[in-house]
């Protein structure tokens, strides 16, 4: 499984065999139905690029007889564009990858009927969605700010598509909260902390758009009401608008952190370091929404600061991230003889697309992410709202950070032949589709074993015996989820020495 | 780290280059309250005649609507070297007001006026661009600054 030549005395984590092969098959076939959706909305997503790029060289392509009789304009490719790429490609590749992880991890069974439902009914939310973006009537970009109005379908089909996500954060913690129950005293294994920490993100983050489409944006668009605030709304938008960035790389950074250092044949650097992390993560992704309303008037100076310093926090758990998942690969490429200050780096496996994917990813996320340090500081926000800026940022952080590392996701769920993986573009959907497509025969269980990787430090599988840390990080997750009383009454994660785990 | 943030914010706070975009810019306007009014109805507030005006205590302020596809008045006469609050708002959906060449960049929202206090330094003209998605004439929303020396 792991290809390390290092002999740790911490072996990484074996998950759970699940002997089922009827619910192992159909716990595949849901993820790989949400992944098949979401690389065709990317699919389609990309293909506007393209006239956007030419657009911007002075090139007009919109007026082409074939264009024409698709695309009413740039806007309404624009707007194509980022919903499928930024909002259906993400939160459906996210639905599936993250609702297997923790699956397999915990080696739980889920309702599979209820899964599927979930699926049937985000692809729902999206075609009833597709229906006005496709015939004009939705041309409101991505962010979709009221007072413009857009068709009664798109809003509705969008609060469809995006709540049914919480069908799947319901889904993953109440599959968390009874391996609890069954494993009284331990600690969740890495994988499943990440997943579960995730999605509890999630739940809160997206409470604004909800809000903001259910009791606002439909009944307006429906004429129940005469009018729409236009300040609250799009404050609303940010609550949800900021932290659905997190949404999207946080599930890039647990295949940085758990199977990165695995493709690399090395080991993750601190166990209770990731968990601090998706902590950090947990409680301050969405206080942070107003940075991207510097420009509105009547937000007062205060609260705008306040989420300045707040949106700055926010780069400490990446910066953990990014020093510590450096860290795992230069200790994976010294176990293979690299040598010198940059020297090790040769050392890496960059021929393999489940390695060499998300570390270019990484490589780009360094520059998203010192880009949106600048977007933070309120004093820069003349200079830079919006400006080509601001695209420029977002199509490094989750147009290429989190999509390159969801292509490398791909390779290793559903295992393409390397040969091709050397050809990009078009040629990389048409393996990928393909390769979807085609009739499984292979047992999944032995052709993708979650890939995780040797600890330095280690979590420790009791609470009991575990570090200050992963005692703080575990119950505050459950605090998190479901109430300090249930959690301890259901878990009975008390140990007998050591400070309470559910003081909080 | 922190306490390297928090001594530059304050420093910004004080030498003014903390970009504060409040509801009336200390002026008090007519038919506005609390920075806000009714976008359907502008009869009653400066916006109804868009366009700079000198208050008798020599202060200037210039009221600007945005409204699909353009700003008025199309290009703001303003004189040059003298503090002049400019109020905008917008009479349709939500307008980006942003001065090419400077650091005057803001949101005009129906309902609510953004105002912000700049002295014009050098004499000339300044292009005016729509910096938010506005609907299908978005890319021809363009007005202009002229900065003009005054007549003695």
């Amino acid at each position: 499984m792991t290809t390390s030549p290092i002999h740790s005395p911490h072996a990484a984590r074996e998950t759970p065999v699940i002997s089922d092969a009827a619910y192992l098959a159909s716990l595949k076939k849901v993820t790989q139905y949400y992944i098949v959706t979401a690389f065709l909305a990317l699919f389609i997503g990309v293909l506007i690029g393209p006239l956007q790029a030419l657009n911007y060289g002075g090139i007009n392509v919109y007026d082409t007889p074939i264009i024409k009789g698709l695309l009413k304009s740039y806007y309404q490719g624009l707007s194509l564009h980022g919903v499928l790429n930024a909002l259906v490609f993400t939160q459906f590749f996210i639905s599936g990858f993250l609702l297997y992880l923790p699956a397999r991890d915990l080696g739980m069974r889920i309702n599979m009927k209820f899964a599927w439902f979930t699926y049937a009914l985000m692809t729902a939310g999206l075609l009833v969605a597709a229906v006005p973006l496709l015939t004009n009537d939705a041309t409101l970009l991505y962010t979709f700010y009221p007072p413009m109005e857009g068709s009664p379908l798109f809003y509705i089909g969008a609060a469809v598509m995006v709540g049914s996500s919480l069908l799947v954060v319901g889904q993953v913690v109440n599959m968390w909260i009874r391996w609890k129950r069954a494993n009284p005293g331990r600690v969740t294994p890495l994988v499943a902390f990440m997943s579960v920490a995730t999605w509890m993100m999630w739940a809160v983050a997206s409470l604004g758009i909800v809000t903001e489409v259910v009791f606002l944006l439909i009944p307006w668009s429906l004429g129940w009401v005469a009018g729409v605030d236009p300040l609250i709304s799009k404050t609303l938008f940010w609550w949800t608008g900021h932290a659905i960035v997190y949404f999207w790389v946080l599930p890039a950074y647990i295949a940085w952190y758990a199977f990165l250092p695995n493709h690399a044949g090395g080991r993750i650097v601190s166990e209770p370091l990731v968990r601090l992390t998706f902590v950090m993560f947990l409680l301050n992704s969405t206080p942070v929404g107003l940075h991207h309303q510097y420009a509105d008037p009547n937000i007062s100076v205060t609260w705008k600061t306040m989420h300045m310093f707040l949106t700055f926090l926010i780069a400490i758990p990446s910066l953990l991230t990014a020093f510590s998942v450096a860290a795992s690969l230069e200790d994976a490429a010294r176990a293979r003889g690299g040598r010198g200050l940059f020297g090790w780096m040769f050392k890496l496996p960059w021929g393999k697309p489940t390695f060499s994917a998300p570390v270019l990813a990484m490589i780009s996320f360094i520059l998203g992410g010192a880009g949106g340090v600048v977007n933070a500081s309120s004093a820069f926000a003349p200079v830079i709202h919006n400006t080509a800026w601001i695209p420029g940022h977002f199509h490094i952080t989750v147009g290429t950070a989190t999509t390159l590392t969801f292509m490398g996701i791909s390779f290793w769920l559903i295992q393409i032949p390397q040969v091709l993986t050397a050809i990009g573009g078009v040629m990389y959907f048409y393996v990928l589709f393909r390769m979807l497509l085609s009739k499984r025969v292979d047992d999944g269980e032995v052709t993708t074993p979650i890939p995780y990787s040797e600890v330095i430090s280690p979590a420790g599988q009791d609470l009991a015996g575990s570090s200050a840390l992963v005692r703080f990080t575990e119950p505050l997750l459950a605090l998190w989820g479901m109430g300090c009383g249930a959690a301890a009454g259901a878990d009975d994660v008390r140990p007998s020495a050591g400070p309470p785990v559910c003081q909080r | 780290m922190a306490l390297f943030l928090f001594v530059t914010v304050l420093a910004s706070f004080s030498s003014g280059t903390y970009p504060s975009l409040t509801g009336e810019g200390g002026h008090h306007i007519t038919g506005v309250k609390n920075g806000r009014l009714n976008p359907k109805n502008f009869a009653a507030t400066p916006f109804a005649t868009p366009g700079l005006r000198q208050n008798a205590d020599g202060t200037y302020e210039a009221f600007v609507v945005a409204k699909a596809f353009q700003f008025e008045p199309a290009v703001l006469k303003v004189p040059v070297g003298q503090p002049i609050t400019i109020h905008v708002t917008s009479a349709d959906v939500l307008h980006g007001y942003f001065i090419e060449g400077t650091n005057i960049n803001t949101t005009a929202i129906p309902g609510q006026v953004s105002s912000f206090t700049t002295t014009f330094r050098r004499p000339g003209t300044l292009n005016v661009v729509c910096n938010e998605y506005c609907g299908t004439g978005h890319h021809n929303m363009l007005g202009g600054v002229k900065v003009e020396v005054q007549e003695p």
